[in-house]
């Protein structure tokens, strides 16, 4: 069964299109990030898949229910860190978790050690009957990841995580993240603009731009399909003069040049097959080769790449947040 | 309806309500100043009074005395002192039933319109809880200080005023049917149908301050009502008064019905502008 299953799943705010006609399909287990600058459609999408919002157009399932008829269902089963830490401040992180314990029907004896079991986990204990006001930022965003995951719900949809938290602190909720998808099979759908995030803890990428899926796949597929942009380097002992005129000779792309250091940058066709012809005819050439690298491309440029292909993306200024 | 969740919506608002400052000196300032200051300032003065600056003057109308005759056992016994102060004290018993109507516009607004403000709302509305039960649990959060409230300043009000006027009528007031009716049948009525009102505002407005605002134009109308409930007790008979609050109570049911029907998740999460 897959944990999220969208079929041209829309939302439009009178005439913008926040969502359009998203196609996803995330397997149980699997930590799928979405990945998209502000204003993307990423919070909107997460919100008609939690029931906060209605598609416009399309429909989803989520956990195998339909989103149209079994939202409560949903809602009980599924967690969601929303933009905002969203914490009662008055209240003592402890009095914030039974709360949703509670709305979450918690059984009121797991209630207590769940509690001490996952502020052990995130590393909260000393903070527990402190009113949530007094926590920094990071804090406040580690208690709410707890929240969200307190119920020990299959689905967990997390917006932003670690947007506001230290590197020591994002290291422990990633570690987190993996843990619980690896251990106890639980599924997690992040919505991030945290590039070096989503590479290291997601299974899939999907990056949305204007509301629309412009690409999708594991880190390493997505690399493999603008492998045709893979940087190959060659760097030299001694430089020749030659050099460019070789590269120009065998319609080789030459992207930098550097003298002092020794080395070009090249974009290469059929990477596996011609580089070992050009490392043939290098050394048939008498050039000192030292070191061949490729360079593939990152997650990141590939990001920015389809986003600015895209254009700049809206912010959606015509939603105020009540 | 799940009572579970009911319960904890209803002790994390009363629990937070009671954790700020400005909700505490509204539930515990207005009964003060309603119960304490006004009959201090206004009865006092007439208790201080020596009695011989009474004797001599008009009599009540004989509507009047027949009316309270009927309600307070020593009435013809009190004294023309006595009997303005009775009077009195009865009709600034009405500014208590007040209180069940302005505190809701102060603890709805700040349990409705504080979630939205401060972003609670979305997790809270991301959480199984249903419409029915949220706006069930808003109403009763809100509800019960203000019928707590109500119910404070009406012992303190009721305590002072027979302080003041004992010596006069050896009876105690608002023991009678109506005052009991009112305290405990029409304030609570008001209340919820006060808080019913506001929740209607809060999925109109974004702000706490806009919330008070638009709050304060409620109270008016729910005014009228007790002033009507009032009149149609003492000019008609106890059956209009069983109607009124009949009415009362069947407006209860339709604004909770308005209310959970307009209360709407993508409404309260996106303002489109």
């Amino acid at each position: 069964m897959l944990a999220v299953e969208t079929n041209n799943l829309t939302k439009m705010f009178h005439k913008l299109k926040a969502v359009d006609e998203l196609n996803l399909e995330i397997k149980e287990a699997e930590i799928y990030s979405l990945l998209g600058p502000n204003g993307a459609g990423k919070t909107t999408s997460v919100r008609m898949l939690t029931g906060l919002l209605r598609p416009t157009m399309g429909g989803a399932r989520v956990l195998g229910l339909d989103i149209s008829e079994n939202l409560q269902e949903i809602r009980s089963r599924v967690g969601h860190l929303t933009e905002t830490p969203a914490l009662y401040e008055r209240l003592t992180v402890r009095q914030n978790l039974d709360f949703f314990a509670k709305l979450y029907k918690v059984p009121e004896t797991e209630i207590k050690p769940r509690i001490e079991e996952i502020v052990d986990l995130f590393e909260l204990p000393e903070k527990l009957d402190d009113p949530a006001g007094t926590l920094s930022k990071g804090m406040k965003q580690k208690v709410a990841i707890a929240r969200a995951m307190f119920h020990k719900p299959e689905l967990i949809f997390l917006d932003e995580p670690t947007a506001s938290l230290s590197p020591e602190s994002a290291k422990v909720v990633r570690e987190q993240i993996i843990k619980l998808a690896k251990k106890e099979k639980r599924t997690f759908f992040i919505c991030t603009h945290n590039l070096f995030e989503a590479e290291r803890l997601s299974s899939r990428v999907g990056i949305i731009n204007h509301g629309r899926l412009v690409a999708q796949g594991s880190p390493a597929e997505l690399r493999e399909m603008r492998k045709d942009e893979t940087i190959t380097i060659f760097r030299f002992s001694t430089w020749e003069s030659n050099t460019k005129e070789f590269f120009d000779d065998m319609k080789i792309e030459i992207v930098e040049q550097n003298q002092d250091k020794k080395y070009v940058s090249t974009i290469i066709k059929d990477i596996e097959k011609q580089t070992p012809n050009i490392i043939n005819s290098l050394a048939k050439s008498n050039f000192q080769l030292v070191e061949v690298k490729h360079e593939f491309p990152t997650l990141e440029r590939i990001y920015l790449e389809l986003v600015e292909m895209e254009g700049v993306p809206r912010e959606e200024n015509n939603m105020e947040e009540i | 309806m799940d009572w579970g969740r009911l319960k904890a919506l209803m002790g994390k608002d009363l629990r937070e309500m009671f954790k700020s400052k400005y909700i505490l000196s509204a539930v515990i300032g207005m009964p003060i100043v309603f119960a304490v200051l006004i009959p201090l300032s206004s009865l006092y003065p007439l208790v201080a009074i020596d009695p011989s600056e009474f004797e001599g003057g008009d009599e009540f109308p004989a509507y009047f005395t027949d009316l309270f005759a009927e309600v307070i056992p020593n009435w013809d016994a009190a004294g023309a002192q006595g009997q303005i102060l009775i009077i009195m004290a009865y009709l600034l018993y009405i500014m208590v039933l007040l209180i069940p109507i302005i505190l809701p516009a102060v603890t709805a607004s700040e349990t409705i319109i504080g979630e939205k403000e401060r972003k609670t709302m979305e997790a809270l509305l991301a959480s199984p809880l249903s419409e029915t039960e949220l706006v069930t649990g808003k109403i009763l959060s809100s509800f019960i200080p203000s019928v707590a409230g109500t119910a404070f300043a009406a012992l303190i009000y009721g305590i002072i005023t027979n302080i003041m006027i004992y010596p006069f009528t050896n009876s105690i007031l608002f023991l009678d049917p109506l005052s009991l009716v009112f305290l405990f049948v029409i304030a609570p009525l008001l209340s919820i149908l006060s808080v019913e009102l506001m929740i209607l505002i809060s999925t109109r407005v974004t702000s706490v301050r806009d919330a008070y605002q638009l709050g304060s134009l409620v109270v008016l109308p729910l005014m009228m009502l007790i002033i009507g409930i009032v009149v149609s007790y003492f000019f008609i008979s106890t059956i209009a008064l069983i109607g009124a609050v009949a009415i009362l109570l069947t407006l209860c049911v339709i604004f909770f019905k308005i209310a959970t029907n307009v209360f709407d998740r993508e409404r309260a999460i996106v303002k489109l502008v």
